[in-house]
Parts: structure tokens; C-alpha cells; sequence
């Protein structure tokens, strides 16, 4: 499904990702852990296609596709979904309004048919009840004034109306307490299928709790020094990052 | 500038021969108008908005009547056209009872064209007297000196319009023309009313030019909606002075997206405890557009409520003003008043001046008012592009949403809805256009 190889990438003419290789099937689920500026969020970003990065060399792949070919947009219509780490709030869209342009926006990319108000509504009710996301909310702007677990399930929201072939978590656990972790943990392993592959990047073991990977990689100085089963997050969190590089080289 | 002025004059003022009490203060106005010279950047209050640069290079003649039918070009359009409304048309600044509506009116609603008004002998002497504060009393005084038509509407005391009044203004100009309309607006003790205005028009360079004075009793209630859409090389002058008495109130929202060059000058004047006045704008402009949104606000009398939002969008090489003044008397103690102008530029070489003004003199009194600039949050147009929204479509999506706070505040479902049409279909229109349409 995506094929990452020697990946260089900078920002300002700083190379944080420093070659970068993994490879990822279909179905599996992939964890990145690695300490800050460690260029997690860097390979989220690269992903999904945010024009502040540079590529200096290297190449992606996705479904045999040239990444770096496909726009924002159109790398989105091919499946890739980033659950952001801070949502951002978008006063005067309401969340209703922005997921159906966001829905019909990729069906039409895709040559299908989009989808009318009923139909429309009738489908995100159902997926909106099942994560616990109220009228009140889709009614109001988009993350104008949701607490972090709100944002959060509205993100998962709007994954399970996208139904990615692979989505990006971008650090989901952050300003979650763990109740609201375990709602947008249930959610998100409600979305995984056979089919679908996922990346899930986190600092902390915790998320992978809820979350099960296949794979663990650990990212340090844009470079993955580690990989292993879900048994190397355990093991992270005995021993922490420092010495991850070192027993590596 | 004086000799602009008196050329201007010469070939613009309304000829005399009316009523004494008018051509008396017909004579005043030019001479006030011809004192203090064609506005201009050496003046202050004109310091971004320069007419003689705007309107020194053109010949400018008195518009015409017109009879017959009319016709409206492509893309010129009233966005209020499908709302049951009592509607009164000018053409070219006169108005055309042939094409207007003002049937069944309820008891104690007067509408009639100024000029019939003046002919039964009614007497407009207050409206012809007041000129407003200094920074938009050239232009008041220039209209009274020319205008020669406009509305009157007079709404009696507890009277409650259920559908709205419409002003429609259509200039029609095939060689460069200036109209000057009043228009004298009065709603008695307990009325109330929406009053939705459309200016639009075709053809080459026009000047338009409307004065409102508006005069609102206690407890009434004014709701005045206005779309600027003028011609691609039209200049637009438009003005509303307000009276605002015990406890009543006057809610303005504009949208602008015509013309050439523009100014809507907002003058509002507690009489009144207790009254409440707000004047929003939105606008979108690109090519070489301008507009200016001046507005001052004199809380006279203690107890009063104002508010002033413009947001906009300048595109290409669009520049725009805002001049926001707050006046405060010594014993207007509990005075409420806030301005703000928000410009999202979409361009480098569009240019915002903001400039607010306050002049406070009484000490308990809350004043807000600020300004911003800024462009499209390309965090959160990624954001959007990375759940499949095309670019063109999220930068839409983005500038709608920054409109909003202005267009969802007006309360009349209808109008908001075919305001919030009309600032959509801007985006439709040409993007490397000299002007809208």
C-alpha cells in the first residue's frame, strides 16, 4: 500500500527526516514512536502533503502511485486521511456544512455520485451516534469551542465518513484524559478492516494500549532506529528513548 | 479644488426655481460645498479616499429621465427581486412610478417620490438643514446642492410593516453621468420596519450619489439592508444620517461589491436614552476597486448602544478604508460602544487603512475598538484540502465563513439569504477583471 524509501525532507533548509524507509500493507496497523523533534510529525505532514516541507530526496509510493505527484487534495480522494494533532477551528463552517462538502468533495473526485441533504444526514447521524458526536455539535462551527475529546471524535468523525485506505493519527492521544481516549480508541478500531492500514504516531506507549499495532517503529534524529512487534512499545516504556539510538548502531 | 467645485457646480446643481425654502438651502450647500473645496486627500477625512483623483478627470453631466422599459444587462441583478416587498425603482436617479410598487399600503404609511412630495408642498427643511459631522458633511452638502429626486417614507406612530419597502437604483449610463438622490426616511413612536435598498448599474462611468436621512421615533425600529452593486466604473457615494430617539433602534447591513471607486458614510446621532444603533458591512473587491466604509457615531445622550463591524475581502490591486469614529458626550455616562474592521487580503498588492477615532468625554462608558488584517489561514485551507476540498472550493469555504459574522446577523431570513447569494456568486465573476459583473 505505501512504500516510503530513503526519504530526505527539510523545513527552512533544515533536514529533519534524514532517510527514512518503511513499508506498509494492507491491514496492518503501524505505531511510530520516538521522542520530540524526533520528525514524527514531519512524516505526518509529508504524507499528507503539507507544502511547507521540502523533499531533498527519496520517494514515496503509494498504491503504486507517485506520491509527490498528487495534490493535497487529490491524495486525500486516494485515500489518505490525516487525523490532525491540534484540529483546527474553523469558525463560520459548521461541521455539518464542512463534512458534507469534505464527503461529496471525494466522491466526485472519485467519478461518484454525491450524495443529497437526506441521504447525507441520514448517513453522518448514524456514524456521528456510534461516537457519540450530538446534533449540537454538528450544527456548530467546526471545533469552534469543542473541548480535546470533542475534537477528537469529530476527527474520527470525520474518518469514518471518509473511510481512508490509510489513515494518519498525528499524535491522537494528546490533551485527551483517558476517558476521552477510550471513546476515540473504540471509534477508531471500529474503522479497521482487513483492508485498511493505519499509522498511528505517538510519544507515548499509552495510546497503543487501546490501539494495537502490528509494527512498532521508533523514529529518532529523522531516522528509524528501532522497529520490532507491540512488544517494543513495552519496552520503550521501561527504558525510555535515550538509549534506543545507541543499542541500534 | 474650489475651482473643481464650482465647475462641478455649475454643470450639477438642480436648477433653481423650487420652493423658497429649499432654494435657500440649495444656495447654502453649494456654498459650503464650494468652501470647503472637492474632497481630497489634504483633508483628513479624505486622506484614502481622494474624489478629485476619483472624479476630477471626467465631464460630469446631470442624468436624464428615461422612459420606457427597462431592461436589466447580464449580471446586473437585484438580489432582493424575489422578496414580497413595496418597491420604488429610480432610473438614473428619478423615479419610475410606472415600474414601481406602492399599492395597498397599510394606514399611516406614506412612500412617494420626493419630487411629488415637493410639488403637494411638503417641507423637508430638517433633512435639507442637516449636513452631519464634518468628516461626510462635504458629500451632504453636495447632494443637497443637486439631488433632485428620491423617496419619501413616512411610517405613523405603532405602525408595523409586515413586508419590506425596496429601493431600487439602476443607472443606466452611456456617457458619464452623475445622479444625486435623497431620500427622507421617518418612522413614528412604536414603528417599525425593514427597508431593503439595491444600487446597481451598467454601462460606462457614472457618479451616484444618495443621501439618507433617516429619523427614527421613540421605541421604532428600522432593519436597512443595502447591496452596493455598481457598474465596473461607476463611483458610488452613499450616505445615511441617522436620528435615533428613546429607546429605538437602527440595524444597517451592507454589502459591497460594485463600482469602481465607493464611500458608505454612516452618521449616527442619539436624540434618545436608551437606543441602540449598529451598521455592518461586508465587502468584497478586486482589480483596481475601492471602497471606503466611514462611520461615525455620536452617543450624545447617556445610556446608548452602537456597533460597527466591516469585514472584507480586497483581491488583486483593490484597496480599502475604514474610518471608524466614536464620539462620547460629557453626560452620556453608560455608553456602549464598539468598532471593529477585519480585511483578509488575497493579494500582495491589495491594500486596508484602518483608522479609528474616539472621542470620549465622559469617564463611565465601555469603548471597544480594533482592526485587523490579515490573509487566508493557510493552516486551516490545508486542513480543509486534506479531506478532499479543492483548493478554489476551501478558499471559498474560508472567505464565506470570515464574511459570516457580518451576513448572519441580519435578521430578515430572506434578504440574509440572497445577501449571502450574491457575495457567493462574487466568486463566480472574473477574477482578473477591472470590476465586478
Amino acid at each position: 500500500m505505501l512504500e516510503i524509501k530513503d526519504l530526505h525532507a527539510s523545513v527552512d533548509g533544515t533536514p529533519i527526516l534524514k532517510g527514512i524507509s518503511l513499508s506498509i500493507g494492507e491491514g496492518e496497523v503501524h505505531a511510530i514512536m520516538g521522542p520530540n523533534g524526533s520528525g514524527k510529525s514531519t512524516l505526518s505532514n509529508v504524507l499528507a502533503g503539507r507544502e511547507d516541507y521540502e523533499i531533498t530526496s527519496g520517494s514515496i509510493t503509494y498504491k503504486d502511485k507517485d506520491l509527490f505527484e498528487l495534490a493535497i487534495e487529490e491524495r486525500a480522494a486516494a485515500g489518505i486521511f490525516l487525523a490532525f494533532q491540534y484540529p483546527i477551528e474553523i469558525p463560520g463552517v459548521t461541521t455539518m456544512t464542512f463534512l458534507k462538502t469534505a464527503v461529496n468533495a471525494q466522491r466526485k473526485a472519485r467519478g461518484e455520485e454525491e450524495l443529497d441533504a437526506v441521504r447525507f444526514l441520514k448517513l453522518v447521524r448514524e456514524k456521528a451516534a456510534l461516537l457519540n458526536v450530538s446534533d449540537d455539535m454538528l450544527r456548530r462551527p467546526l471545533n469552534v469551542g469543542f473541548s480535546g475529546g470533542e475534537k477528537k471524535r469529530a476527527e474520527t468523525l470525520q474518518m469514518s465518513l471518509l473511510e481512508p485506505s490509510l489513515a494518519i493519527l498525528d499524535e491522537t492521544d494528546s490533551g485527551l484524559d483517558i476517558d476521552a481516549l477510550k471513546v476515540v480508541a473504540d471509534g477508531v478500531n471500529a474503522l479497521r478492516t482487513a483492508e485498511r492500514s493505519m499509522v498511528v504516531i505517538t510519544h507515548y506507549q499509552r495510546l497503543l494500549d487501546y490501539i494495537v499495532p502490528d509494527f512498532v517503529h521508533v523514529l529518532s534524529g529523522g531516522r528509524i532506529v528501532r522497529s520490532g512487534g507491540k512488544e517494543l512499545a513495552l519496552e520503550l516504556e521501561e527504558t525510555g528513548y535515550a538509549n534506543v539510538g545507541e543499542s541500534a548502531a | 479644488m474650489t475651482d473643481q467645485a464650482h465647475t462641478y457646480l455649475d454643470a450639477n446643481s438642480a436648477p433653481a426655481g423650487g420652493p423658497a425654502w429649499l432654494d435657500t438651502r440649495r444656495r447654502a450647500a453649494r456654498a459650503s460645498f464650494v468652501d470647503a473645496g472637492f474632497p481630497n486627500r489634504r483633508v483628513e477625512a479624505w486622506r484614502y479616499t481622494d474624489l478629485v483623483r476619483l472624479l476630477a478627470k471626467t465631464n460630469w453631466v446631470p442624468a436624464e429621465q428615461k422612459s420606457g422599459a427597462v431592461l436589466l444587462p447580464d449580471g446586473c441583478v437585484n438580489p432582493f427581486a424575489t422578496i414580497p416587498s413595496w418597491i420604488l425603482v429610480f432610473v438614473n436617479g428619478f423615479f419610475r412610478a410606472d415600474l414601481s410598487v406602492s399599492s395597498d399600503l397599510p394606514e399611516g404609511v406614506e412612500i412617494v417620490s420626493l419630487d411629488e412630495a415637493l410639488a403637494a408642498g411638503t417641507k423637508f427643511e430638517a433633512a435639507f438643514d442637516a449636513n452631519g459631522p464634518e468628516t461626510i458633511a462635504p458629500i451632504t452638502a453636495l447632494n443637497a446642492a443637486c439631488a433632485r429626486d428620491g423617496a419619501v417614507l413616512r411610517v405613523g406612530d405603532g405602525v408595523h410593516l409586515e413586508r419590506p419597502v425596496q429601493l431600487v437604483h439602476y443607472t443606466d449610463a452611456e456617457q458619464p453621468i452623475a445622479t444625486h438622490t435623497r431620500h427622507v426616511i421617518e418612522l413614528g413612536v412604536d414603528a417599525s420596519m425593514t427597508l431593503l435598498e439595491t444600487q446597481i448599474g451598467w454601462g460606462g462611468a457614472y457618479l451616484a450619489d444618495r443621501v439618507s436621512n433617516v429619523t427614527l421615533g421613540e421605541r421604532s425600529s428600522l432593519t436597512h439592508l443595502r447591496v452596493e452593486d455598481e457598474g465596473p466604473e461607476a463611483i458610488h457615494l452613499s450616505t445615511v444620517l441617522a436620528d435615533v430617539s428613546v429607546s429605538a433602534k437602527y440595524e444597517a447591513t451592507t454589502l459591497a461589491l460594485g463600482g469602481l471607486g465607493g464611500r458608505l458614510q454612516t452618521a449616527v446621532r442619539f436624540a434618545g436614552e436608551g437606543a441602540h444603533a449598529e451598521s455592518n458591512t461586508a465587502y468584497l473587491m478586486r482589480g483596481t476597486q475601492h471602497i471606503d466604509t466611514t462611520i461615525v457615531v455620536d452617543h450624545a445622550v447617556p445610556n446608548c448602544t452602537s456597533a460597527a463591524l466591516a469585514k472584507g475581502v480586497l483581491d488583486g490591486e483593490a484597496t480599502g478604508v475604514f474610518q471608524g469614529k466614536v464620539i462620547v458626550a460629557p453626560h452620556a455616562q453608560k455608553s456602549d460602544a464598539k468598532q471593529m474592521s477585519n480585511a483578509l487580503l488575497l493579494s500582495r498588492d491589495a491594500a486596508m487603512n484602518a483608522k479609528p477615532e474616539l472621542e470620549i468625554y465622559a469617564d463611565d462608558v465601555q469603548c471597544a475598538h480594533g482592526s485587523t488584517i490579515g490573509e487566508i489561514d493557510g493552516e486551516a485551507l490545508f486542513f480543509l484540502r486534506s479531506r478532499g476540498i479543492d483548493e478554489e472550493t476551501a478558499r471559498r469555504l474560508l472567505i464565506g465563513a470570515f464574511l459570516s459574522d457580518v451576513l448572519e446577523l441580519v435578521p430578515h431570513e430572506a434578504a440574509r439569504e440572497a445577501l449571502e447569494q450574491r457575495a457567493h456568486a462574487w466568486f463566480e465573476t472574473s477574477r482578473n477583471g477591472g470590476a465586478v459583473i
